[in-house]
């Protein structure tokens, strides 16, 4: 009875580790697909570190502290992923109560689901790197190797296990707060975490960090002197986040359930601090107002925006360490300064854009459809305010903010000039055939080509960085200020025209449809009239 | 009024809505009853337009919906049957919102939304997050919504789902009051104490087809019954309730 128990909670607290939210309401069964998807993505990213181990002549100190700090990186992306899902929330405590289980079966379930989520991922991410590199990392010998092997699934588990276990600790450590001071505060230590975890995946060694320590481990294990002397730390390290994290789930168990079935049901209001000026005629203040709220109260949103702005970081930072730059001591000049503003406007841009098609409580978008009253076009322009109010404007405001708070003005507001027109133009084309009122429209999960998605990544960035490199010269040149500002004019006409044309006939979508079982190649055969479209108009 | 004509929805092989015509005029509280899956909901949906029918055609005086839905949607206003609304918002937002979206002019609307609140109990609650309120105060919020922009077409599905019995009985009142001053009010309830108080005709669904469509008091003597229920058990309801009734405790003592 109480392994059957047991079964049943852990396998719905192992699933409901994913959003089932977000999803289509006809996409029924496609979570499945999604952990496949994060599975492959992790596997792929093993198979490429593996590949870079078949031929490698390297230093050893650093390919150890990438994988550690990788290994490190995806586990704490898990921990902030899952925030919500590793302690009872009120839907466990409501739905569970009043059933006969004791908190204790509870209590194991949920650490083995967290446990196995743990596992899982560091299992798929050094699946093929745990058997590629361990033999080029260890001296010579098979006892050398086998030693090599155990040192790193053991300095792997560890590293993983102790992310994710100080994550939980200072969790548990929030949780002491007043739950709704609670509440709120997570929403911040999330997205703090999130950016902690992907800038610091970039900085230099340094003794300080956790990935260093857990290279020592290794190397201690390995019989290599090489920051063997952090070995300690990391065991310390190691025991410390999980004695914080068993303390914190002990807490919650004996403390926070409580507080959640004990808070009441309505808690009081926040006055009249919910001002929001208009955002032009009813309609668009109605769909921009509702995108900020959204934007700001809904904590998967916010974090998935914290990934793409932590993605701008890390972009920044690669930029600033890359030897070209570091041979033109770009960090100390004005090129630092454009390429961040322009690559976090282009982050910013299509975070905000992402994030848009994720929906927030599908099932009450019916007020939408039902307050359809004026026509398809005037939604479809208000549908792309939000876009300019909640990307384009914070981040022109905030380098506007900076800009003029260190360069003369009229070099400041050269540069302010193009990047409005830089974001104008992303914005635009990042709106081509998005006919959704923010977070309104049902979601399809593996549509998007990941693969597709980084290459452009990578174009837009080589795209900026030589832009980069012409506006600092076109900063003190006049004509070049003409020429480039030109090129982003036109270019953020044709965005505004594709965007505006691909919308004309289109109405409002809120369910994301299925592909169509054949897929039509537009193929023609006068170069004019779609092949379909004869047998229509009987040619 | 409102008009169905032989309006009917199939999903794949399954017909939800099956020829059903009926008409609910202007001045009258019509019921629209039936059990759990007969197609009720589906035909709220269909006069909503929030869902296509399949064939027939849904008239709103004299025009089919479908020839200016905008329109129609603007004279139209609808409690669904669940009350799925934007929790993240506070209750205030929300009908803000709505009027927003309903493009009716800022102030007036500012200040019938705080009549609605104050009326229906919500004023002191107005900034809370609709997440933390009760299935009543919800409902209290979908009805203020709907009825926000003074509608002509009231769809009510359900409407007494969790409210308290002082403001049952105020909407009890207020639909009557609505339809008395010449608004089309289509109403579908599982609860046939209050239909019978309330309505003055009711349209009886069961399996999809209209089983009776005529005044309660027509249907008590033509069937010679006493009451709303014993009409609806007879033309509804197959089984024999007390033999269920019997069997579900001998499944639960066994």
């Amino acid at each position: 009875m109480k392994q059957a128990q047991f079964r049943v909670l852990y396998r719905q607290f192992l699933f409901r580790m994913v959003d089932l939210e977000l999803l289509s309401t006809s996409a029924h069964g496609d979570v499945s697909k999604l952990l496949g998807q994060i599975a492959a993505l992790l596997l792929f990213v093993s198979m490429l570190f593996s590949l870079a181990a078949l031929n490698f002549k390297g230093p050893r100190p650093f390919v150890e502290y990438l994988l550690i700090s990788t290994n490190m990186l995806a586990v704490g992306l898990l921990a902030v992923l899952s925030w919500e899902s590793t302690f009872p929330d009120r839907r466990d405590v409501l739905v569970l109560a009043p059933l006969p289980l004791r908190a204790r079966s509870i209590f194991i379930a949920k650490v083995a689901a967290v446990a196995s989520a743990l596992g899982l991922t560091i299992g798929a991410l050094n699946a093929l790197t745990g058997i590629a590199w361990p033999p080029v990392l260890a001296p010579d010998g098979f006892i050398a190797v086998l030693r090599s092997y155990a040192a790193y699934w053991i300095a792997m588990l560890g590293s993983g296990t102790f992310v994710f276990c100080s994550v939980l600790t200072v969790q548990g450590l929030a949780a002491l707060l007043p739950r709704r001071q609670f509440l709120r505060l997570s929403a911040f230590l999330q997205m703090a975490a999130f950016c902690f975890f992907l800038s610091t995946y970039f900085m230099n060694p340094s003794p300080w960090l956790p990935s260093v320590w857990f290279v020592g481990l290794f190397n201690s294990m390995t019989g290599s002197p090489v920051s063997a002397a952090f070995a300690p730390r990391a065991l310390i390290g190691l025991a410390a986040s999980i004695l914080g994290a068993a303390t914190a789930f002990l807490l919650s168990y004996f403390r926070t359930i409580r507080k959640i079935v004990e808070e009441p049901d309505i808690l009081p209001g926040s006055g009249g601090r919910r001002w929001l000026p208009r955002f032009g005629d009813s309609l668009a203040t109605a769909i921009v107002q509702f995108s900020i709220r959204t934007l700001l109260r809904s904590r998967q949103h916010r974090v998935m925006f914290a990934f793409y702005v932590g993605i701008g970081f890390t972009f920044v930072i690669l930029f600033l360490k890359t030897p070209r730059a570091q041979q033109d001591r770009i960090a100390e000049s004005d090129a630092a300064l454009l390429f961040s503003t322009v690559v976090m406007m282009c982050v910013w841009v299509v975070g905000a854009r992402v994030v848009f098609s994720m929906p927030l409580a599908l099932h009450a978008n019916w007020i939408f459809r039902l307050t359809e009253v004026r026509g398809a076009p005037k939604y479809l322009a208000a549908i792309r305010r939000p876009l300019f109010v909640l990307a384009v404007a914070p981040v022109w405001t905030a380098t506007a903010a900076l800009l003029f708070s260190m360069w003369p003005w009229w070099r400041a507001a050269a540069h302010l000039a193009l990047l409005g027109l830089w974001g104008i133009a992303l914005a635009y084309i990042c709106l081509r055939d998005f006919q959704k009122i923010p977070f309104t429209c049902s979601y399809r999960p593996g549509k998007s080509y990941i693969h597709m998605a980084v290459l452009a990544a990578l174009g837009l960035l080589l795209v900026i960085s030589i832009a980069v490199r012409f506006e600092l010269q076109a900063l003190d040149d006049p004509a070049k200020f003409a020429v480039m500002f030109a090129i982003l004019l036109v270019a953020s006409f044709c965005a505004r025209w594709a965007a505006v044309t691909a919308s004309e006939e289109a109405a409002v979508q809120f369910e994301d449809l299925e592909p169509p079982a054949i897929q039509g190649l537009g193929l023609t055969r006068d170069g004019v009239m779609p092949l379909g479209l004869e047998t229509e108009k009987g040619v | 009024m409102l008009e169905l004509k032989n309006v009917s929805k199939s999903f794949s092989s399954i017909t939800a809505v099956d020829h059903v015509s009926f008409t609910a005029r202007a001045g009258e509280v019509t019921g629209y009853l039936g059990p759990n899956g007969s197609g009720k909901s589906t035909t709220m949906k269909m006069i909503t337009g929030l869902m296509e029918m399949t064939s027939g055609a849904i008239l709103f005086e004299g025009e089919p919906i479908q020839r200016d839905l905008l329109a129609y949607k603007r004279r139209m206003g609808y409690v669904p049957e669940e009350p799925h609304l934007y929790a993240h918002l506070s209750g205030l937002e929300y009908l803000i919102m709505v009027g927003q979206l309903r493009d009716l002019p800022a102030k007036p609307t500012a200040e019938r939304i705080d009549s609605l609140l104050r009326l229906f109990s919500l004023h002191g609650d107005r900034n809370v997050a609709i997440s933390s309120y009760s299935k009543g105060m919800r409902q209290k919020v979908l009805l203020s919504a709907a009825l926000l922009h003074n509608p002509d077409l009231l769809l009510l599905d359900e409407p007494f789902s969790g409210l308290d019995v002082g403001t049952a009985l105020v909407l009890r009142s207020l639909i009557q009051e609505l339809a008395a001053r010449g608004k089309v009010v289509l109403f579908s309830s599982h609860e046939l104490e209050t239909v019978e108080r309330v309505c003055s005709r009711v349209v009886i669904l069961h399996r999809g087809k209209i089983v009776a469509d005529d005044s309660i008091e027509h249907l008590r003597t033509l069937m010679e019954l006493p009451t709303l229920e014993s009409i609806f058990s007879q033309l509804a309801v197959e089984q024999d309730t007390t033999a269920i009734s019997r069997e579900i405790a001998d499944v639960i003592n066994a």
